[in-house]
């Protein structure tokens, strides 16, 4: 079903006088009809790159020169791009891929531009959003779903087009565990109807989904194994940075530190959206200094909402939100940036300067400090950033935006930092690199806050709190929280 | 928070269930009619007979108040200048080269319930008329789809890049911008976040690209509709009647 021969493609320059940037380098690959495979590679390994030209997208929309031969869905790629609809892509970010305005007509779409009969249509539109549990939010817009709702609807809307060849690129990227659950049991239906799966993942969970798995490292990709051989290779996965057993994860730790005085105080905070219905009802909270907190709970909780509240992003509606004794009410948040750093989720969409330099730099002269070019090197240097320094951080890679992200926070050096969903989409290297920092802010008695779903992370922490439905449920050591609501 | 650019409020009312290409149609003739109204009486007649129509399709007063709100300012600013523009008829008072007259003053009161019945025609068109149907409307009076398709894409991105201005003055806020300084200072802090959101907007447009190819935007099959816009009867006679009341009332108009 699918078929590469000695797959090499590069990415034309991105700059002008630098070289190509190649990804493959001689990639074989073989998968026969029905059968599921997962490639598994670190950040940047070139997953969506691979998939993309399976898919017959690279080079033709993207640019860049491939060589070799592909054959897929029974269609050599020389040929053309595959037929429509005989090879479904379900991209990573699930909600670019979403582009009309109902989720019924989400899946006509492509059957449509098939140029299928009304009728016809309407049948598959049925079947498939009774496949994917998803006919109580027919008339629902695309991008107002879940994150697990938008992964299954672009499922959907692929799956109404009988691909025979379905790949997907880390279909569980971004998800909570609820989301995880949803788009597990829809890949599995997938593959007990015979699809030809090929999934792209950095996580063993997913891969293990599929049963037999090859390693991408280095533009090429591993013959295929089963699953059990690769994960009694831990070594071989730690060394491509694809893992970071808990083991290894350096000490974070409880220490206490019930004593200090409050970092954080939060009184009976109440919040809401102007115009719609209140989300946080009556927050009580007291974070003390160098107490590292793990705020848990599922999607829409109000977890993110709740820590927008300790930087001044969102301002409750009543209640009171106190940093280091003072409160915020009346002050800017950019005042506040000096006390509390946050890094957010989604690092491509938070770097504005032309260079990484001027992008960690930016906190500190903004904030007036007076040591910014010795605050920039040293930062530059301890997260290896010195070749890319003159870089435009929007040419980075994944992988690197994640590091200039954590750079930039580390370079504000505030006595509180809070941490949104941190470890999402990170691999093992990654992951290292995030864990490293948190150590090194632990022993300088750093305030944490941070927001997971990753319940080892939250088991780390001096304290863990459950917020569902906008309130507090649990609040106290990770064993006992974690423990009570796992 | 978003602003969606969707003004659509759900329902099930006649208005609501009309063949979307009736109420193009239907709110041309009312664009024209509210052009052509000839007195105060008349206007205020027909503007009052919209909120009616408004009213029985289940559109809840709070929206036709926030569109009032809207157009207050355009409606005090012609109320206020209109009649110093063309004075005439009798006069009140004369302040220099500025004279107020009774006629001035008719003429904008005039203006201002044109332009608010302008504004409810078009209301009456969008609260009740989804955004995909309004797009297979264009299309099947012979928009060609790419066109039909960019708008409805332009409706569904422009939510996504708004979210995205926010997402970068965000981050900023969180590393020390402070909106305060002139204008002007502020004007080049902005600078970067218009960069960012531009980029991000680029590189939504290039997942968007392959997203569209991958499910067959370019292939060269007749592309089907699956529900073909059909007219009832019902929407026949409503497009006659809402003709034949337009030629009437122009006849009227041109007759007297």
């Amino acid at each position: 079903m699918i078929r590469a021969h000695d797959v090499t493609f590069a990415y034309a320059a991105r700059l002008p006088g630098e070289h190509p940037q190649p990804v493959l380098t001689g990639c074989s690959l073989e998968l026969g009809s029905g059968r599921a495979l997962a490639v598994m590679g670190p950040t940047g390994a070139g997953k969506s790159t691979l998939s993309y030209v399976l898919a017959g997208l690279a080079p033709r929309h993207t640019g860049g020169t491939l060589s070799g031969t592909i054959s897929i869905a029974g269609r050599d790629l020389h040929d053309g791009p595959p037929e429509i609809g005989s090879v479904g892509l379900l991209f990573q970010d699930a909600a670019t891929q979403l582009f009309t305005t109902t989720v019924e007509d989400e899946v006509a779409w492509g059957l449509e531009a098939m140029g299928l009969a009304p009728e016809e249509i309407g049948r598959r539109v049925e079947a498939s959003l009774t496949h994917f549990e998803l006919t109580t939010v027919r008339h629902r817009a695309p991008w107002a779903l879940s994150g697990g709702q938008q992964k299954r609807l672009a499922l959907a809307a692929l799956w109404a087009m009988r691909p025979g060849v379905l790949l997907l690129d880390e279909p569980l990227g971004g998800l909570d565990p609820e989301g995880c659950a949803e788009v597990l049991a829809a890949v599995d239906s997938l593959r007990e109807a015979g699809t030809t799966l090929l999934i792209m993942t950095l996580h063993p969970e997913t891969a293990h989904q599929a049963g037999t798995v090859a390693l991408l490292a280095d533009g090429q990709v591993s013959p295929a194994m089963p699953w059990k051989a690769l994960a009694k290779q831990e070594t071989a996965l730690i060394q491509t940075g694809l893992l970071l057993p808990r083991r290894l994860w350096p000490d974070l730790g409880p220490r206490g530190g019930d004593g200090n005085a409050p970092a954080i105080e939060i009184k009976d905070v109440h919040f809401g959206y102007p115009g719609e219905a209140e989300v946080l009802h009556g927050i009580d909270l007291t974070v003390r200094t160098g107490q590292f907190v793990a705020l848990v709970g599922r999607n829409g909780a109000g977890k993110s909402t709740l820590v927008r509240h300790l930087n001044g992003l969102l301002r409750p509606r009543s209640g009171t939100v106190s940093i280091l004794g003072q409160p915020l009410a009346g002050r800017a948040a950019g005042t506040i940036a000096r006390q509390v750093g946050f890094l957010f989720q989604r690092p491509e969409q938070q770097l504005f300067s032309p260079t990484v330099r001027d992008e960690i730099a930016y906190g500190p002269m903004r904030l007036g400090l007076n040591d910014v070019q010795a605050r920039v090197d040293g930062v530059l240097e301890r997260f290896g950033l010195q070749d890319v320094a003159d870089v435009p951080p929007a040419l980075l890679g994944y992988g690197a935006q994640r590091t200039v992200t954590l750079a930039v926070l580390a370079a504000l050096a505030t006595p509180i930092v809070v941490l949104d969903e941190p470890t999402v989409g990170l691999d093992g290297r990654g992951l290292a690199q995030l864990l490293a920092w948190l150590a090194e802010r632990r022993e300088q008695g750093v305030t944490i806050v941070l927001v997971t779903h990753d319940l080892d992370l939250a088991a780390c922490a001096d304290r863990a709190i459950t917020l569902d439905a906008g309130a507090v449920i649990a609040d106290g050591p990770p064993a006992a929280v974690i423990g009570g609501c796992a | 928070m978003t602003v969606t650019f969707d003004t659509y409020v759900p329902g099930s009312s006649l208005l609501h269930r009309l063949d979307p290409r009736v109420k193009l149609w239907a709110t041309l003739l009312g664009l024209m009619a509210a052009f052509m109204l000839p007195g105060l009486g008349a206007q205020a007649l027909f503007l009052a007979g919209i909120h009616l129509l408004l009213v029985a399709a289940g559109i809840p007063w709070r929206r036709l108040g926030n569109l009032w709100r809207q157009m207050a300012i355009l409606v005090i600013l012609i109320l206020i200048l209109q009649p110093f523009l063309r004075p005439v008829g009798r006069e009140v008072f004369t302040l220099g080269p500025l004279q107020l007259t009774v006629g001035g003053m008719l003429d904008a009161l005039r203006l201002a319930l044109r332009a608010l019945a302008i504004a409810f025609v078009v209301a009456a068109l969008l609260y009740t008329t989804s955004q995909p149907a309004l797009v297979s409307a264009m299309v099947r009076l012979g928009l060609p789809y790419p066109w039909g398709l960019t708008v409805s894409l332009a409706l569904r991105f422009l939510p996504a890049i708004q979210d995205l201005y926010h997402t970068v003055r965000d981050a900023q806020a969180a590393r020390g911008w402070v909106a305060e300084g002139p204008l002007f200072r502020r004007l080049k802090e902005h600078l970067p976040v218009l960069v960012a959101v531009m980029i991000g907007t680029l590189r939504m447009s290039d997942q968007l690209t392959l997203a569209l190819a991958a499910r067959g935007l370019e292939t060269t099959r007749q592309r089907t509709t699956w529900r073909a816009l059909r007219m009832e009867r019902r929407d026949w006679g409503i497009a006659l009647a809402a003709t034949l009341a337009f030629c009437l009332f122009a006849w009227w108009q041109f007759a007297n």
